[in-house]
């Protein structure tokens, strides 16, 4: 059902792009709808904007949870993966073999690596044109309520509140906010869902780079508030909030604070010269590996869950050590 | 992936800063226009060179006007204008020096007004975006001790008629005021269903003014009733023309209506390839317009038909007023005969182009190094 509300977005996006041109479906489709909607949503607030951002942010977030909870079950899917993923990094060191393995690995596991992927995208494109509306209807000069008018549908009631509050709590919604409350609040929850989201690294390269993007991130979105009006800020707070809960509601216990510190490196890397012996050893096991995959595949009627794998997986890793 | 995508959202997010839509000011010998953002230049009307301009840097503490919205208002030797930040400034036309400024603490996006008296300048009127009208001794700069509050942003700007202000505000309101005291005239304002935003205009006891709510009102000056209104498409944002009992009104639905002004009833109607802000100019009986993505039109003022020529792109976004430098001050200033009336458009960037002939639609644009104006070749 999800996979087909989505193919279906994506045919009616890429169908009015090829109809009616990528500049006109884009406004047409996104930008008016997104601007008269917070219009629409201010007016109703009593002219309150920066509710209305609120508002709005909170109710897309809504619209497009389905895709929300598909990426966040994908990229929990993948993290119980990890171990596994690891061991067969370790393990294989023909890129072909490991990607054999690695896309087994999948298959048994139930894991679509691009899961995560689609609804990233859509929701990718939903905040660029949430982002380009906002800059229309925020303004910030007299020069942008000129190009506000032409796209305000003709219905008089979304006018009513132009030009629009721009004071809200202690910020000028049409400029960036001096006080530098609202851009640490942005890196703060940027850093928070960053980190929930990040997956455990399968190499140390991997995790160098995601350590890299966990500060990265939130720098780049405290670097972006303190450039633009504070409206946009605004949304960016209030969608990474939502983004959190909704991770909680997805990870519930699994969660903890804890996930919120840095990540510890991976144990092992892949040695560079592994001693002959080990090399022979770890051989060994991976046709080993694959003999009971290939049993478990036959035997079993559906493929295994994730948590299974990695049941099974920690028994395999106990037997290794006695061995050793 | 995220982070790139997220700059790059940032970069074309395209957040509007105040460029500016002053529209060019002509004296005797002087043009003056905001040929850069935020700056005024006076130039030389005979050869365009750059005679000064404002600020010049050299101001301690540095000054940085961001824009200029209002066009320049000139009398006896003095420039006045506001900035986008709030100063109002009167500036020695021969030189550009600083005579007085006067900071209102808010943005001024609206026009002056001033009143004379016994021939002389005696005060300047200057509208914020808070609302308040101040005005101030053309001589000192100093307020007087009253002021009105329109209770909303003012971005039309007022008009000045036998002792009564004119004040057109975002809450919809026309106020009709007296000069000396800012008391009002009529008994209550007269009030739109929404935001008043062109610049009143009067003509034959019969205020024109326009707004968000996509209608022109023709108010009754003495009363302040309303005695007729036009729809169209968009907001009317564009300051109306009339001539000889014609309302020429610019609106931002791409169109520009011809109105019996006595009835409100549509003449005709022309459509431009984008929305109208700027005032329509009547010259060598050609009505020009320029949409505000810089297409110039010229029509014929009785039938909306376009010429020939039309239109001419300047690929420029064009917001300001146009100024008509009449034939006689060219000849004046240029001690030439027959000389046509040329139209001086100033477009985004502080771009300054010249219409030379309404007729033939010939357009050049002012190169600043030179000073020359050097023609516009179009498709």
């Amino acid at each position: 059902m999800g996979n087909l509300l989505m193919i279906s977005i994506i045919v009616g996006l890429v169908g009015a792009f090829f109809v009616l041109g990528p500049d006109q479906a884009w406004t047409t489709l996104l930008m008016n709808p997104l601007i008269n909607s917070l219009l629409l949503l201010t007016n109703l607030v009593g002219g309150q904007f920066g509710i209305a951002i609120i508002l709005f942010t909170v109710l897309l977030r809504f619209v497009t949870i389905p895709f929300t909870l598909r990426q966040l079950q994908s990229t929990r899917a993948m993290q119980e993966i990890q171990p596994r993923m690891q061991e067969i990094q370790k393990k294989h060191k023909d890129p072909k073999r490991r990607q054999e393995e690695t896309m087994k690995l999948y298959r048994e596991s139930g894991v679509n690596p691009l899961g995560c992927f689609m609804p990233m995208a859509i929701q990718m494109l939903m905040f660029l044109a949430l982002w380009r509306a906002l800059s229309k209807v925020v303004g910030g000069s007299p020069e942008s309520l000129v190009g506000l008018s032409q796209r305000i549908y003709s219905w008089s009631f979304l006018s009513d509140s132009i030009p629009l509050e721009q004071s809200f709590l202690w910020l000028n919604l049409g400029e960036s906010d001096s006080t530098f409350i609202l851009p640490l609040m942005v890196g703060v929850s940027t850093y928070v869902q960053t980190r929930l989201s990040a997956t455990p690294a399968a190499t140390a390269q991997q995790h160098q780079q995601q350590q890299m993007m966990t500060w990265m991130m939130p720098l780049v979105m405290v670097w972006i508030t303190l450039s633009l009006p504070s409206g946009v800020g605004v949304y960016w707070v209030t969608s990474t909030v939502f983004q959190v809960f909704a991770s909680f509601a997805v990870y519930g216990k699994s969660m903890s604070w804890r996930t919120l510190l840095p990540m510890p490196a991976p144990a092992a890397t892949g040695p560079k010269k592994p001693p002959p012996k080990m090399q022979r050893d770890v051989q060994e096991e991976a046709e080993a590996d694959t003999e009971a995959e290939t049993t478990t595949d036959t035997t079993t009627e559906a493929p295994p869950r994730a948590r299974e794998v990695r049941s099974r997986h920690g028994k395999r890793r106990g037997k290794r050590k006695k061995r050793r | 992936m995220l982070a790139i995508a997220l700059l790059a959202a940032a970069g074309c997010a395209g957040f509007s800063n105040p460029e500016g839509w002053a529209g060019p000011a002509v004296t005797d010998d002087l043009l003056l226009a905001s040929t850069d953002q935020g700056e005024l230049s006076a130039l030389n009307a005979e050869d365009f060179s750059r005679l000064w301009t404002f600020p010049t840097g050299q101001e301690d503490p540095e000054l940085d006007l961001k824009a200029i919205y209002t066009t320049p208002l000139v009398s006896e030797g003095i420039v006045y204008f506001g900035a986008y930040t709030g100063e109002v400034f009167a500036l020695n036309l021969e030189d550009g020096s600083e005579k007085w400024r006067f900071d209102t603490d808010d943005n001024i996006i609206a026009g002056l007004e001033a009143l004379f008296s016994d021939g002389s300048t005696e005060t300047i009127f200057v509208s914020t975006d808070d609302g308040i009208v101040y005005a101030l001794d053309a001589e000192t700069g100093l307020p007087r001790a009253n002021f009105f509050d329109a209770g909303d942003s003012i971005w039309a700007t007022p008009l000045l008629s036998e002792g009564v202000l004119y004040v057109a505000a975002v809450n919809g309101k026309l106020f009709a005021l007296d000069a000396e005291t800012f008391d009002p005239v009529w008994e209550e304002p007269f009030k739109a269903g929404q935001g008043l935003i062109s610049d009143p205009v009067l003509a034959g006891g019969t205020i024109l003014v326009g707004g968000i709510d996509r209608e022109l009102h023709a108010v009754d000056a003495a009363s302040g009733d309303e005695l007729w209104s036009f729809p169209a498409g968009n907001w009317f944002w564009g300051r109306p023309l009339v001539v000889d009992g014609t309302v020429y009104a610019p609106s931002l639905d791409n169109r520009i209506y011809a109105l019996s002004l006595e009835t409100g009833d549509e003449l005709w109607s022309f459509e431009a390839e984008e929305g109208i802000r700027s005032r329509p100019v009547l010259t060598d009986d050609t009505l020009v317009i320029v949409d505000r993505d810089g297409n110039v039109y010229g029509l014929d003022p009785l039938t909306g038909e376009p010429l020939p020529w039309s239109p001419k792109a300047i690929d420029k976004t064009v917001l300001s007023n146009p100024l008509v430098l009449a034939a006689s001050v060219q000849e004046e200033m240029e001690e030439e005969e027959d000389v046509k009336e040329k139209v001086f458009i100033s477009a985004e960037g502080g771009d300054l182009f010249r219409l030379e002939d309404p007729t033939s639609g010939d357009l050049s644009r002012l190169d600043p190094n030179t000073g020359r104006f050097v023609k516009v070749v179009t498709p």
